[in-house]
């Protein structure tokens, strides 16, 4: 049992999915490993291969053409202030980057890492002990909801705090896998489902973030947490506009994937966040009440529209 | 497993490593750099930072494997040659070290901070970088404020304007006393050699690990060790009916086995401990362990544990009550009736209160062994005397067959105070296996371990007649102490009686319930016992003051007690500098100009607190002094300091040193220190009730006079000068016209001449108190400390979002022995009080922990912590050492009420539940509208 821990470093992406799909069932990508770890350590990842992809040059880079910004996936969130590109066109993802976790480890941790950030709630992320104190939950094989108190359903929070500024801007990205390379919106890979969140292949690398250019694209983004820094979201708002008129608003922190609401400036703004709001699962699994996270969604929306002079 | 090559400081490494194994471990195990901190093992507190390649990062969520190759910078690469890197001596100069424990960490994540600063938008700029960098790296002790200011000193390389504070380094200096100097084992914390409990590692040790109750009240049917013993590698296990004799730490609370024997009480209660060759086994011996248990109905609340009980459904049986009260108190004082009819203006309002943690960044640890000479055990506590005492009676040994040594310990505040179950067990362990056992506690269960403060609730009434003046007080409160008693008897009478100052008060009383409940238990913790209830009553105060239109700190400023009085409950009360700290935080925040006239959502509260200097009877009755110091100088002209005192990271070493240095008038460089190990030093009670400075300090300053008294006694016998004739000071000995003037070293050559080295005593015992009725022994103390808060907020009225930007503290320490330590201790305080008002809570799902980590056990971080300003008030205390009093729990009653009465002036909520919840503030500014 303790002799079967592997760690293995590819190089390349096709070497990467080859030792994957060698492994199938036993295997974790590892990038910062910042989420990673920290559940192995409280044993809710249990894979005895770490497939560390922090070696992989073509994962880091960072560069524009014409129609898109292309980031690497291994791209650390530290990083992304300091390219231009960046911070010029998208200062939404600097400051949703800039409110994950804290400054050591946004050194560590990576863009795609934090796509892939697994879903949280109280009853989930808990030592193996505490987890069976309290009687498994629905996400680590118990039979109900702990959180709703015997709910069929997985609520863990969604709780990516760039996916949700990413998703604002239209970003696709780049998945390969043993069957080649595929181009997705990045909303399309969350599916709801609190106990498998993430529809990849399981063998499926994130191997870019593309966010197209051009679209003359601004946006407002914040954070609900108890402590300004460390904390892990109560609920992420992201709200944009682009050159055309499209808002778009997306939510975190309250429902198993981000919820999309898109609409133009013609719409009544009250109508969007109320049509957010029906969208949205909130249960009693964070440190704020799940009445007090809905009434803060209609409060960061009228703010983020406000500060857009939309409302 | 591979074989890894590391460069760590420069020097190469191999190691054969697990695939899954932390860089944080292989740094302290394998290359023995145990400067490298662990304090969560989950990336929430960032002690373990290191560099790696140069980038900042949390070892202890690193794999090892994954810096092969690499070139690692641990805390000990940073002085060169011994000397301190500039950053490092910042924090030493600035007193940005206390119990060190989260300063490797700190100190790494700065330096690659600094060079990423930009200095050119001025000062304000770079403190908010500063603290928005540090902000992933908790501290418990200093509230920031030094941190912050050693790191912003080091950035401007130069002093900047900004800064005006002077630390002053040298050690040979003219006087002592009321020189800021940083602690004397500051450098030695700050380059990550001190050692702390887990960084002593003995040879040959063995790995302890406990496998803890899944229920919350149950009996235990079974227990079968079997599968677990046949483990290779594992050496023995123990279950609890091996070690049944009871233990706490008061003699009438003895309710307490190291593991649980037929019952369990709480969720996270040991049942059985394996001893293995190492951690992973252990853990794997302890999922073959198996228990049947027969769950029992838990009680999990104040209200249930209040409620009649079955008889086997009682918590513990030997209570008085057919439920689960483990103490009613109840104390009267003058006449309330009266005090009612006399009061013109009454308020009264219910509370209640959430246990909170103490949350020292150095999780529990300990090593046992034993030889010749018996137990001997190297552990974080606050209170070796008690932990000596309850070892000797639990294994069943002489008091002279236990040693009980404290290296450098990670922050205590309460929680390293009583003698714990791991500590018995692994002296248990090392005796049955005949080999050293280590246990270092997860943070997970260090919050399980608790002793926290108690969750509280309570209705208080306060009456005052028009003018303001306060007629009638009422208290009436339950507390929850968990599954055992710890100083509970205690906290249950602190409740009430800390509430007969700092106001004059003739009619005065109050109701106190504990009960037991199925959850960790709770016991001291800073403040111990009134916090709570100093809340409540501040909170009436300022309801009050807004009911006859008066300010609030006027209100306060009518009702004071004086300097050299006696309280209603015959506290005597000698220096008291309520007066002058409150006038200060006044003045400091522009009160006068400010309140009222702030715009919404802001505002300014203010409260005022004391607090005793050390109790004055003992925890044990016993004849011994409080503290007794011993003090030896030998030919070498070094004066040793043997004290039984226990110097948590409130710098109580570097006290007693002073005070030595002060009487006998030579350099601190000629003084060493040698405390806390129960086989060198004299008995000192511990560090608790805020008496070490106070007790510790006099018998130091009795043990230096009596040595100074030697030492002119052998110069005037030798040169025929009257004694009085002859001073101390500045390393030499001389009459007062210099017609005989030594150095410090002729004269000692004369003291030790036909007789080597001299030793002498000094103690301290505290004078009889207090009146005779039931209950008037509870906070008795020498001497009380006294101060003020005002706390600056910024509520957001639409989120409910309490910042709070500014507090602005005084404290009456009596005289400040150090002061830099002193600001240390109160930044500190304020700090953690601070996160008690608006972050911290202990919550349980059915009598389970909920947040047991530091993700979501919410200590505040840099970006959350107000600006402290701290302000010390001397008023020179007739008793206290140097006129020195308490400086390290006092100072967390006012800030607390005084963040909650800023909401109220901010918002119209009042505050009647910790910690304020942004949830009840909008229901609050809702229901107003
Ligand atoms: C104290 C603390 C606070 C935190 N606060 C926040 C917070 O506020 N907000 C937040 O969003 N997160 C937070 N985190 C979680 C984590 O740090 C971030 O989500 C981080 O961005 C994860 O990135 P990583 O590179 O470390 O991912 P990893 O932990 O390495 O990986 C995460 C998951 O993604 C998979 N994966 C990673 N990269 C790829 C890829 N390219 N292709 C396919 N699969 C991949 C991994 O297998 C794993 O399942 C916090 C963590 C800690 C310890
Ligand atoms: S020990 Fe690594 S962050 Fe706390
Ligand atoms: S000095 Fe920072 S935790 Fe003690």
């Amino acid at each position: 049992m303790i002799s079967a821990n592997t760690y293995i470093k590819p190089t390349s992406v096709s070497q990467a999915i080859s030792l994957a799909a060698a492994n199938p069932g036993n295997f974790s990508y590892l990038a910062g490993g910042t989420d990673l770890l920290v559940n192995k350590s409280q044993g809710n990842d249990h894979s005895a291969i770490l497939i560390d992809l922090s070696e992989i040059a073509e994962l880091k880079q960072v560069f524009a053409n014409d129609v898109q910004l292309v980031i690497g996936a291994m791209v650390s969130l530290d990083e992304l202030k300091t390219h231009p590109l960046i911070t010029g066109h998208f200062p939404i993802l600097c400051t949703a980057a800039n409110s994950v976790a804290s400054p050591t480890i946004r050194k560590t941790a990576t863009l795609g890492g934090n796509l892939l950030c697994e879903n949280r709630c109280s009853f989930y992320n808990q030592s193996e002990w505490w987890r069976e104190a309290a009687g498994h939950c629905l996400k680590c094989n118990g039979s109900v909801c702990l959180a709703t108190g015997g709910n069929k359903n997985c609520f863990s929070k969604f709780v990516s705090d760039t996916a949700i500024a990413l998703i604002s801007l239209h970003t696709s990205i780049e998945v390969v896998d043993v069957n080649g390379t595929t181009i997705l919106p990045l909303e399309s890979i969350y599916t709801g489902d609190g106990i498998s969140p993430r529809q990849l292949a399981e063998t499926a690398i994130i191997t870019a973030i593309c966010i197209p250019l051009n679209e003359g694209i601004r946006g407002v983004y914040k954070k609900l947490r108890k402590r300004e820094t460390l904390d892990f979201t109560s609920l992420t708002t992201a709200v944009t506009l682009d050159k055309t008129g499209r808002i778009r608003i997306v939510l975190g922190g309250v429902h198993a994937k981000p919820v999309v609401v898109d609409g133009t400036k013609n719409n009544d703004p009250i109508a969007l966040i109320s049509q957010a709001i029906s969208n949205t699962r909130i249960v009693d699994n964070d440190t704020y009440s799940r009445a007090y996270r809905k009434e803060m969604i209609t409060v960061f929306l009228k703010r983020s529209l406000n500060e857009m002079q939309l409302f | 497993m591979q074989q890894i090559s590391l460069k760590i400081n420069g020097k190469f490494f191999h190691f054969l490593v697990d695939d899954h194994e932390m860089l944080s471990h292989v740094i302290r195990e394998k290359a023995g750099l145990t400067g490298t901190k662990v304090g969560c093992r989950q990336g929430s507190c960032g002690a373990c930072t290191v560099l790696l390649n140069n980038k900042a990062v949390l070892s202890c969520i690193t794999p090892a494997v994954r810096c092969d190759k690499a070139e690692i910078t641990t805390i000990e690469a940073l002085a060169e040659h011994g000397k301190l890197h500039k950053l490092q001596e910042k924090f030493v100069q600035k007193g940005a070290v206390q119990c060190g424990f989260c300063t490797p960490g700190m100190v790494l994540t700065a330096l690659s901070l600094v060079t990423t600063l930009s200095l050119k938008e001025g000062a304000a700029s770079l403190i908010h970088q500063i603290k928005e960098g540090l902000s992933g790296n908790l501290c418990r002790c200093t509230g920031y404020t030094k941190v912050i200011e050693a790191v912003a000193e080091y950035a401007l390389e130069t002093c900047d304007p900004y800064f005006t504070k002077k630390a002053i380094l040298a050690n040979e200096l003219k006087r002592a006393v009321g020189i800021p100097r940083p602690y004397l084992e500051a450098e030695k914390k700050v380059k990550g050699a001190a050692e702390y409990a887990d960084d002593v590692i003995s040879k040959n040790s063995l790995h302890c690990k406990f496998l803890r109750s899944v229920y919350p009240h149950a009996l235990i049917n079974a227990i079968d060790v079997q599968d677990a013993l046949n483990l290779p590698g594992v050496h023995y296990v123990a279950t609890g009916k091996e070690l049944p004799v009871k233990f706490g730490v008061l003699p009438i609370s003895q309710d307490e086995t190291a593991m649980a024997v037929e019952k369990v009480r709480y969720i996270g209660e040991i049942v059985a401990a394996v001893a293995a060759d190492t951690e992973e086994i252990a853990e794997a011996a302890l999922r073959l362990i198996k228990i049947s248990y027969h769950p029992l109905k838990a009680f999990l609340t104040i209200d249930e544990s209040l409620n009649d009980a079955g008889e086997n459904e009682k918590i513990h049986e030997y209570g008085k009550f057919n439920n689960n009260i483990h103490k009613k108190a109840e104390l009267r004082f003058g006449d309330q009736q009266q005090g009612i009819r006399d009061a013109e203006v009454n308020t009264s309002m219910s509370f209640e209160f959430d246990g909170v943690n103490h949350g020292f960044t150095e999780p529990h640890a300990a090593t046992a062994s034993w030889d010749e000479n018996g137990l001997t055990i190297i552990t974080a506590t606050q209170v070796p005397h008690y932990l000596h005492r309850a070892l000797a009676k639990v294994m069943e040994i002489p008091l002279g067959r236990v040693r009980v040594i404290k290296p450098h310990l990670g922050g205590g505040f309460g929680g390293k105070s009583d003698p714990f179950p791991h500590e018995i067990i692994v002296a248990h362990l090392a005796r049955k296996t005949g080999r050293p056992v280590r246990v270092c506690l997860s943070r997970e269960e260090v919050f399980l371990t608790n002793h926290g403060r108690h969750p509280t609730k309570m209705t208080v009434s306060l009456g005052i007649s028009r003018d303001g003046t306060m007629k009638v007080l009422d208290a009436d409160m339950a507390i929850d102490g968990g599954a055992y008693g710890s100083f509970g008897v205690v906290t249950t009478y602190y409740n009430g009686v800390l509430l007969q100052a700092p106001y004059k008060l003739d009619n005065f009383g109050f109701r106190t319930y504990r009960v037991y409940t199925n959850k960790p238990q709770c016991g001291a913790m800073r403040g111990h016992g009134a916090v709570n209830s100093r809340f409540a009553v501040e909170s009436l105060i300022d309801d009050l003051a807004i009911q006859i239109r008066m300010d609030p700190c006027e209100l306060r400023m009518k009702n004071f007690l004086d300097s050299n009085t006696l309280t209603v409950g015959q506290y005597r009360i000698t220096s008291n500098g309520s007066r002058e700290s409150l006038e200060k935080v006044m003045e400091q925040s522009g009160w006068k100009a400010r309140i009222g006239k702030m715009e919404k959502g802001k505002g300014l509260g203010v409260a005022c607190g004391f607090f005793i200097s050390g109790s004055a009877l003992p925890i044990i009755w016993n004849e011994l002094p409080q503290s007794v110091v011993h003090l030896k100088l030998d030919f070498d002209g070094r004066v040793l300091v043997t004290s039984g005192a226990s110097d948590i990271g409130q710098g109580s070493d570097t006290m007693l040193a002073i005070i030595v240095s002060e009487v006998l008038g030579i350099g601190m460089d000629k003084i060493f220190v040698l405390a806390a190990d129960t086989l060198l030093t004299p008995v000192d009670f511990g560090s608790y009730s805020s008496r070490v400075t106070f007790m510790a300090g006099n018998a130091a300053k009795d043990a230096a006079e009596n040595l100074k008294k030697e030492i002119l006694a052998s110069v005037s016998k030798k040169h025929a000068v009257d004694s009085d004739e002859l001073n101390l000071s500045d390393n030499r000995l001389f009459t007062h016209d210099k017609s005989l003037d030594l150095s410090w070293m002729e004269a000692v050559e004369i003291l030790t001449a036909k007789r080597g080295a001299v030793c002498v005593s000094g103690k301290y015992i505290s004078p009889k108190l207090g009146g005779d009725f039931k209950g008037a022994g509870a906070g008795l103390s020498p001497s009380y400390s006294f101060g003020a808060c005002i706390a600056e907020v910024d509520v957001d009225m639409e989120t409910g979002f309490v910042k709070v930007t500014n507090v602005w503290g005084a404290h009456d320490c009596g005289k400040a022995l150090n002061p830099l330590a002193v600001e240390g201790q109160l930044e500190g305080s304020w700090h953690m009080g601070t996160g008690q008002a608006i972050s911290e809570q202990m919550k349980y799902y059915k009598g389970l922990l909920f947040n047991n980590n530091f993700l979501e056990y919410k200590i505040p971080t840099t970006v959350d912590t107000p600006d402290i300003h701290a302000n010390i008030i001397e008023t020179i205390d007739p008793e206290g050492p140097f006129g020195a009093k308490e400086a390290g729990e006092g100072a967390i009653h006012p800030v607390i009420p005084a963040i909650a009465n800023a909401v109220f002036n901010a918002t119209g909520v009042r505050i009647t539940r910790l910690p304020i919840s942004a949830e009840e503030i909008l229901e609050g500014i809702k229901k107003n509208k």
